[in-house]
């Protein structure tokens, strides 16, 4: 792997994380993104936003060297193989569970050296810059650890068998030579506002097997037995690091800022839960046989909703706030110079109808899998589908936020057309106050709309809306979900179009036209997956499959996905890894499994 | 001042806050709901949650005002004023530590800061001056533990 001006490629990036937080790491070794204390926190390594002002942990063999990393089976615990002229070391690296035996730190990272054969010499540098670089650490020393300090935050850096520390400026570093057999393990101990936990070393590495074993144990719960079966059991833990436990919401992607075109301005910051993933998440959760992550999920869309209902916001904070200014940090560079860096995001502002149908499918099938939903839900439920039968007739920013105006896109409306499906469907189970009359009334209006205004017979396809003249690959979903039926003349006319006009590759891109942000990007990777799905839904099953084939083809070496890829190069863009991208994959391998058993 | 007085200011207290509570979850102020965080800690059922937390939430204002009782006695002075001075003490005694502090700590289906991947919380915890449930859900608090004071004071006095 090469770096250029001192980044990594997006895809060279291994995801590490605890339930709370997330950390990248660059199969050089390098971690280059962490956030503490939680995901949604200032960066503490921000290289992978500027590399020279950013700060990280390295630990690599001060010779030339090869590297690949790769996970632990079935597991979130991750592997670094460095072979150099003198030999090999394997760095196992994790961030640690918590052990209810012993008092353990906020957050830890544990980074295990094993010389695998000969004798190469390594080094490590841990490089803490608090709050996205603009607050380098105070180091000091306590005993034989040292203590990086920024304003509210701690890290206790400890090591054992890895060289004898030395502080240079504002960072710790060390050098060792790792022989065969040789073990030697660092720590990074997190504190926020509290007093910092010192660990031992028994106990660190006893947390780093015990987070192994929990995550296999997670992995082997997966009831999926399909074909892609390691794609998607690796999607399904890629998620599960993606949830925020103490709330329960999933983040769309822990990183901030990482480009949809490198040098572009289209830089966004994901560490959001967005109501949008709700129908597909539930759906994933369900599917693969995480019952209480559904139910914790499904918890925290009803409890975060709560304060804007019957309206829903656009995204929520992990923790539930709805204060999500975007703002610029000047003081970055940018991932290979693409500015500005924004933390916050402006979208949280904007009316996006699709996010309807997608709550009310979401909690449809959670509803059905529970056989029923308690009283109050019912209630904000209805409420709901009364506000969709209120103000569907607006027009709205859509599903990819755009930021050039509002529209009447036709996959907003179908979406509507879903909620108030949904909300008639639940009154029939009796699991919410039954309103019917009016919600089949208002489905009918707005099926007639979109059918008659989003349809392009010039094109023998749905289009973006009716003045907007131009595919959507968005409109891919509207079989998915069941607005249409998937071997109809019309979706199978948008799915040919689709593929015609935004295909190339195997990869799709959003849309051609304008959105309001300068620049371009690259083909959206979760619309690459949902083409798979409207394939085989419309029974074109081979063609599925073997687009299936290809894009699980184009996972990084240890199996992630960011949103975007650009078709020439095959490189990465966006933010990584990408929970709606995971998801899309999870819906078409399932959806594949169901085209395959009822053929 | 007499404990029946005390006891009766604290039941119409607590349907007082209570009711404002709801009012509040309704205008989009807050998401705090006091007798569902009290009744997940016995289901997970929201219909059965809310009712028993409804009653355990009863059966705490009615101890509270047994305890403001203690206090205007062994004080030896009641009234609305007294109450309402006590109404801070207990609003910054249930924002700053039980519902911040204990409650996470006790409850089996509520998150906190050190919940990791092995758990599957249902509720978030409130978080520090319950700022997770909404911004203002501190004021809205303040507010209605002021009136459950005064309420209870008045009461006590005879009103």
């Amino acid at each position: 792997m090469e770096r250029v001006g001192g980044y990594a490629p997006l895809r060279d990036y291994a995801v590490l994380g605890d339930g709370r937080t997330c950390a990248l790491v660059a199969s050089d070794g390098s971690i280059d993104w962490l956030c503490l204390p939680d995901v949604d926190s200032g960066a503490v390594f921000g290289r992978l936003l500027d590399a020279e002002r950013g700060g990280s942990f390295r630990l690599e063999p001060t010779e030339p060297f090869e590297s690949e990393h790769c996970y632990r089976p079935e597991s979130n615990v991750l592997e670094t193989t460095f072979r150099t002229a003198s030999g090999a070391v394997r760095v196992t690296d994790a961030m640690t569970l918590a052990d209810r035996t012993f008092r353990s730190p906020l957050r830890e990272l544990v980074r295990r050296v094993d010389g695998l054969a000969g004798t190469v010499p390594m080094r490590w540098v841990v490089d803490a810059r608090f709050d996205y670089g603009r607050r380098p650490a105070r180091v000091e020393r306590r005993g034989d650890r040292y203590v990086l300090l920024g304003r509210r935050d701690a890290l206790a850096v400890k090591a054992w068998d890895a060289g004898t520390p030395a502080v240079v400026g504002t960072t710790v570093e060390g050098e060792f030579a790792a022989s065969e057999g040789a073990v030697a393990t660092l720590t990074l101990a997190a504190a926020h506002q509290e007093p910092l936990v010192y660990v031992r070393r028994s106990d660190a590495e006893q947390s780093l097997e015990r987070t192994d074993r929990f995550w296999r144990a997670w992995a082997g719960r997966a009831t999926y037995d399909g074909s892609w079966r390691a794609a998607v059991v690796r999607s399904a833990l890629a998620l599960k690091l993606l949830v925020y436990a103490p709330s329960g919401a999933i983040v769309a992607a822990p990183t901030t800022s990482l480009p949809e075109e490198i040098g572009g301005s289209r830089n966004w910051d994901y560490r959001f839960a967005w109501i949008r993933d709700a129908a597909w998440t539930l759906d994933a959760l369900l599917r693969l046989g995480y019952d209480e992550e559904a139910n914790a999920f499904f918890w925290w869309l009803m409890h975060a909703s709560r304060i804007s209902l019957p309206r829903l916001n656009v995204l929520y904070r992990v923790d539930g706030g709805t204060h999500l200014g975007e703002d610029d940090l000047d003081g970055l560079d940018g991932y290979r110079g693409s500015r500005p860096v924004r933390v916050g995001n402006g979208a949280a502002g904007q009316l996006q109808l699709d996010i309807y149908g997608a709550a009310l499918d979401g909690i449809w099938r959670f509803a059905c899998e529970r056989g029923g939903l308690d009283r109050h839900t019912g209630r904000d439920v209805a409420r709901i589908a009364d506000w969709v039968c209120a103000h569907w007739r607006e027009r709205d920013n859509g599903i990819w936020e755009a930021r050039s105006g509002r529209a009447h896109y036709t996959q907003s409306k179908a979406m509507c057309w879903l909620a108030l499906d949904r909300a008639a469907k639940l009154a029939e189970r009796g699991w919410i106050p039954d309103r019917r009359e009016r919600w089949t009334e208002q489905a009918s209006q707005v099926q007639a709309f979109y059918q008659r205004e989003g349809w392009s017979e010039e094109r023998g396809s749905y289009v973006r809306a009716p003045d907007l003249q131009e595919l959507d690959a968005s409109l891919l979903v509207l079989s998915l979900f069941g607005c249409e039926e998937a071997s109809s003349p019309r979706v199978l006319g948008t799915v040919d179009a689709v593929m015609r006009e935004l295909g190339t590759g195997p990869f799709v891109y959003r849309y051609r036209g304008e959105d309001g942000v300068e620049g371009g990007e690259g083909a959206f990777l979760a619309c690459s997956f949902w083409l798979v799905s409207a394939l085989a839904r419309g029974g074109r099953l081979d063609e599925a499959t073997e687009l299936m084939n290809e894009l699980v083809a184009c996972a990084n070496d240890v199996g992630l996905y960011s949103e975007e890829i650009d078709p020439q190069t095959r490189d990465f863009l966006g933010n990584m890894p990408q929970a709606l991208t995971h998801l899309a994959l999870v819906n078409a391998a399932t959806a594949i499994g169901d085209a395959e058993s009822a053929a | 001042m007499t404990v029946w007085g005390a006891l009766a200011g604290g039941l119409i207290g607590t349907v007082v806050l209570t009711g404002g509570l709801r009012v509040a979850q309704e205008l989009g102020l807050t998401r705090m709901d006091l007798p569902l965080l009290l009744g997940t800690i016995f289901t997970d059922d929201r219909g059965r949650a809310s009712l028993i937390g409804t009653a355990l939430h009863f059966l705490n204002g009615l101890l509270f005002a047994l305890g403001y009782a203690a206090i205007f006695a062994a004080v030896g002075h009641t009234g609305w004023w007294f109450g309402l001075a006590l109404g801070v003490a207990q609003a910054m005694f249930a924002g700053g530590v039980l519902v911040t502090v204990l409650l996470p700590a006790i409850h089996p289906r509520m998150g906190s800061p050190w919940s990791d991947a092995e758990e599957t919380p249902l509720l978030e915890a409130p978080g520090f001056l319950l700022h997770n449930y909404g911004r203002v859900t501190l004021l809205v608090t303040l507010v209605l533990h002021l009136a459950f004071g005064t309420i209870v004071g008045a009461f006590a006095a005879g009103l």
